[in-house]
């Protein structure tokens, strides 16, 4: 038998050593077929169609076609000088950032609750939660509308019970749009915050309470700043979806309601304006994204010193 | 004996958040109550009290051969949405998650880019692509945006289930004489097939319920339930729409309850 | 029957070495432990035998044939993981019965050995059952079973026992131990854990920093070891600098220390005036009141500064004229009180001189 110091030898030669690479090139590369026909979908689909966008909202626009040969920066111009867009667009970011907040205020007491109870009907709560996402937005906002028309629920009982002989306006207008918005969007912040706060040892809650800090002390002084990665992701999704929300501002607040996404699909079904379209859709998406960058950076610094 | 000052206070705050919280969950199945109800209601218009049971409307809905097209066609989409995404999902999670070394960040937020991005603004962006390559209010061009938003689903669900899976799993089985493709099919496989089937059926209900992509997007004379749904509702008042809705949220918690059967809905991510 | 023998085993991870040119041969049937802190590069050493790791130099023989490129698929051995790594979606009969269909082993075949290796880890009855369905401890058994059940040439066992309680882990070392000694296999295994790599194992290689310090029986170890890490990572020491004053006889030193002078042993040839540094055990000291009669016992003075009373033992702190302190176990009954004087009484034998 071979003892060690016959049998010792260091990694081969090159010779057999680029045979060793070669295989290994074969194996990473087959590996590229599972992801390629993803990708080749994705670029065609997603990147391509994008960037034409874009070059579609330099173009001419005209009456005749969805738009005209040459190029021209008078979209955008057209749209930011023009106050009626600049109030549209203004509208829109508004009732994000009010979304948003009131999504915040309603969602973080809810995704607290089922991240720490210990009730057995744990997993019903959670397919409450996502279920009402996964129904469908046409759906929900018919809900709505049997709720708050002027001839819906909510106004026949008024009506009844003589409360208000007119019936309230509940409908139509940026009241019923903002509840339609909230309910939607409501999920995208407690399922964010609830993981956070799932990831937040119970241990330092009881620490702070054992230390003198009381139970309201405890999740303003401890469990809201750790969750806080949490609460901006939640607010980042619910502030993107909201300004780019078509069916809930068409059903809910109809055609005199306008806001970004509506008026944008407006102008490419009905009137056919693509390129002032297009430029409208990414006006819309660099003022969010302005704001989301904005967001981050001033709460970036309060959450130092969390991974 | 009176309860003592603070322990009646931590008492009413903890019975007012319980309030509140309780109220919010109300909020957020208000409206899908309301549907399923209304839906069953004898009468014209939804007052209260209701005017008493019946399934007229369901017999409305399934007596109307625009919402039974539009159904059939919804079915028939979202099913080969689901097959081509889930099949296109798989393959990119298995490669991002074992073989994408330093791209795999990269690659992750390239593949779930849809879901990051607003729907209408692909929607838009597809539909003038179409139109560019003379493919515009095809069946395809529908095919592609559903496969476009429900793709990323099928890869967060599949991605998790494989970022769980147990290496030593497969570590055992290579010791025990099962080379790659045999330990991929025997081990690998069978454990992450209810996360695939979960993606699938992800994929299959959000395809269902997509609007701004198949308004854009659909042909002439054509339509999804939600479009025929969301025509229904701006012109007519009448609870057959709530039979329509009603037909759809169950389907939605029969495959959620499918889901939570095979992963668990906690597991998944968004 | 097969020997394993590991030659100039190295592996790099970054700038980081794992494995630093380890060589060890195992005999056939032999169990061997790798015993070591945790990144001291056994468990490295285990999965380059079994093939998950490539080594950036050296070579893993199985009776002399170098299988250090080969796939470990193709390496005839059978691994039982920390986690028992036992297929979930399969019952522990179907677990059982992969390595044998990987084999291609008949049914009626298969049928037998499966029966035969569960009557052996005890767990008749239980072949239908899920993973999830069974103890830590029954899992553990169906890692071995599962791993012995293809006759493999080489058994490798990382950390089987780590998930255990303190007790179930006792019996299953005795359980293991004897299993191994049944079948005859060639084993290796990794742990971290003292006290069950003696229990275990033939030899015990002990390892720090990707690097064997000393390969031996668990008495050499315990008893000679060779060097202060190894001394100090099995069991309690007293250690006592000193520098080499005379060679009494063959391995016979002694050593004049601040303490005065040791009577000692090594099993090296070592020059006069060397430094030297003496190890005793706790245990092999005895506390008297008065000097003892025999000349030929060490004998140091000084006072109890401690005593723990543990059930089985007494131990003792006792400080000595320079300020070092001894760590002293006796008998439980064994009582000095704290503040008598004593004297610490170690036989010569008992005495190890470690080189460095």
């Amino acid at each position: 038998m071979a003892t060690p110091n016959q049998v010792a030898w260091q990694r081969p030669t090159i010779g057999s050593h680029a045979g060793h690479r070669a295989r290994a090139w074969l194996r990473a590369n087959a590996a590229l077929l599972l992801v390629s026909p993803t990708l080749i979908f994705l670029s065609c689909f997603l990147v391509v169609p994008y960037v034409n966008m874009l070059v579609m909202s330099f173009r001419n626009p005209s009456t005749t076609s969805v738009f005209a040969p040459g190029y021209t920066i008078g979209n955008y111009t057209k749209a930011l000088t023009d106050p009626f867009y600049l109030g549209v667009l203004a509208k829109t970011i508004a009732f994000g950032a009010v979304t948003t907040l009131v999504c915040m205020l309603i969602g973080y007491p809810v995704a607290y609750h089922l991240a720490r109870t210990r009730a057995r009907f744990k997993g019903l709560l959670y397919v409450c939660i996502l279920s009402p996402l996964l129904v469908g937005v046409v759906v929900r906002c018919y809900g709505w509308i049997i709720l708050l028309a002027n001839n819906g629920l909510i106004n026949n009982t008024v009506k009844q019970m003589g409360l208000a002989p007119h019936g309230l306006p509940l409908m139509y207008n940026a009241f019923g749009v903002g509840v339609g918005l909230v309910h939607v969007f409501l999920p995208f912040m407690i399922l964010p915050i609830l993981s956070a706060i799932q990831s937040i040892d119970p241990a330092l809650e009881e620490a702070a309470r054992s230390l003198g800090a009381s139970r309201i002390g405890t999740i303003l002084r401890v469990v809201i700043p750790l969750s806080l990665p949490g609460i901006q992701a939640g607010s980042i999704l619910v502030f993107v979806l909201t300004i780019s929300a078509y069916v809930i501002p068409v059903l809910l607040g109809a055609l005199k309601f306008k806001i970004m996404a509506t008026l944008v699909i407006q102008l490419l079904i009905d009137a056919f304006l693509w390129p002032f379209g297009a430029a409208l859709a990414f006006i819309l998406s660099a003022s969010g994204a302005a704001v989301v960058y904005l967001f981050i950076r001033v709460t970036g610094p309060l959450m130092k010193g969390l991974a | 004996m009176a309860m003592p000052a603070d322990k009646l206070r931590a008492r009413v705050t903890r019975t007012m958040f319980l309030g509140f919280v309780i109220a919010a969950y109300c909020f957020l199945l208000l409206p899908l109550v309301i549907v399923v109800l209304a839906s069953f209601n004898a009468g014209e218009l939804l007052t209260f009290p209701p005017q008493g049971f019946s399934l007229r409307w369901y017999s409305h809905f399934f007596n109307s051969a625009p919402f039974i097209t539009s159904l059939y066609f919804s079915l028939r989409l979202s099913a080969v949405a689901m097959v081509v995404s889930t099949l296109l999902g798989t393959a990119a999670a298995l490669y991002v998650v074992r073989f994408a070394g330093k791209w795999r960040d990269v690659l992750r937020l390239l593949i779930v880019a849809p879901l990051l991005l607003p729907e209408v603004l692909s929607a838009v962006a597809l539909l003038f692509f179409f139109y560019s390559i003379g493919l515009r209010k095809t069946v395809g061009a529908l095919v592609v945006g559903h496969v476009l938003i429900t793709l990323p689903f099928v890869f967060l669900a599949v991605s998790s289930v494989l970022y769980n899976f147990d290496v030593s799993l497969e570590e055992a089985a290579r010791s025990l004489g099962a080379n790659k493709f045999r330990t991929f099919r025997r081990i690998t496989l069978p454990i992450i097939k209810p996360g695939v089937i979960s993606g699938g059926l992800l994929a299959f209900i959000v395809s269902f319920d997509l609007f701004a992509v198949s308004l854009l997007l659909k042909g002439i004379g054509v339509a999804t339930l939600p479009i025929q749904l969301f025509d229904y509702v701006t012109w007519d008042f009448d609870p057959t729409a709530a039979a329509v809705s009603t037909v759809s949220i169950a389907m939605t918690l029969i495959m959620v309850l499918l889901i939570e059967k095979l992963v668990g809905l906690r597991s998944l991510r968004f | 029957m097969t020997t394993l023998t590991i030659s100039g085993l190295t592996k790099r991870y970054g700038e980081l070495v794992a494995v630093d040119d380890l060589s060890l041969e195992i005999a056939e049937g032999e169990l061997v432990s790798l015993l070591g802190p945790s990144g001291c590069g056994k468990t490295t050493t285990l999965r380059s035998i079994a093939g998950f790791v490539e080594p950036d130099a050296g070579a893993i023989l199985f009776d002399g044939v170098d299988v250090t490129t080969l796939a470990p698929e193709r390496r005839d051995i059978g691994m039982v993981f920390q986690n028992y790594a036992l297929f979930p979606h399969m019952t522990v009969r179907k677990n059982l019965g992969f390595g044998l269909e990987m084999r291609r082993i008949g049914k009626q075949q298969m049928a037998e050995r499966i029966a035969k290796v569960l009557d052996i880890v005890q767990l008749t009855g239980l072949e239908d059952r899920y993973p999830r369905q069974l103890s830590g401890g029954q899992q553990q058994r169906v890692a071995l079973a599962r791993g012995l059940v293809i006759e493999p040439r080489v058994l490798l066992l990382d950390e089987p026992l780590a998930n255990l309680d303190a007790k179930l882990r006792e019996e299953m070392r005795f359980f293991i131990r004897s299993l191994q000694k049944g079948v005859g296999i060639t084993t290796v295994y990794v742990t971290h854990d003292q006290a069950e790599a003696m229990v275990i194992s033939d030899r015990i290689v002990v390892m720090f920093d990707g690097r064997v310090r000393q390969v031996g029986s668990a008495t050499e170890i315990y008893l000679h070891p060779a060097s202060r890490e190894v001394a100090d990572f099995i069991g309690l020491s007293n250690f006592i600098e000193g520098r080499i004053k005379e060679r009494t006889e063959e391995g016979r030193y002694t050593v004049e220390t601040p303490l005065g002078d040791v009577w000692c042993r090594s099993a090296l040839a070592l020059p006069v005036g060397d430094p030297a540094t003496v190890v005793v055990r706790p245990e092999s000291i005895k506390l008297t009141r008065s000097p003892p009669n025999n000349s030929e016992l060490n004998c140091i003075a000084g006072k109890v500064r401690d005593r723990v009373y543990l059930g089985n033992i007494a131990g003792y702190r006792v400080v000595c004229a320079d300020g070092s302190v001894i760590q002293v176990q006796e008998q439980p009954w064994h009582v000095s009180a704290v503040g008598d004087e004593v004297h610490c009484v170690f036989e010569s034998d008992l005495a190890w001189i470690i080189c460095e």
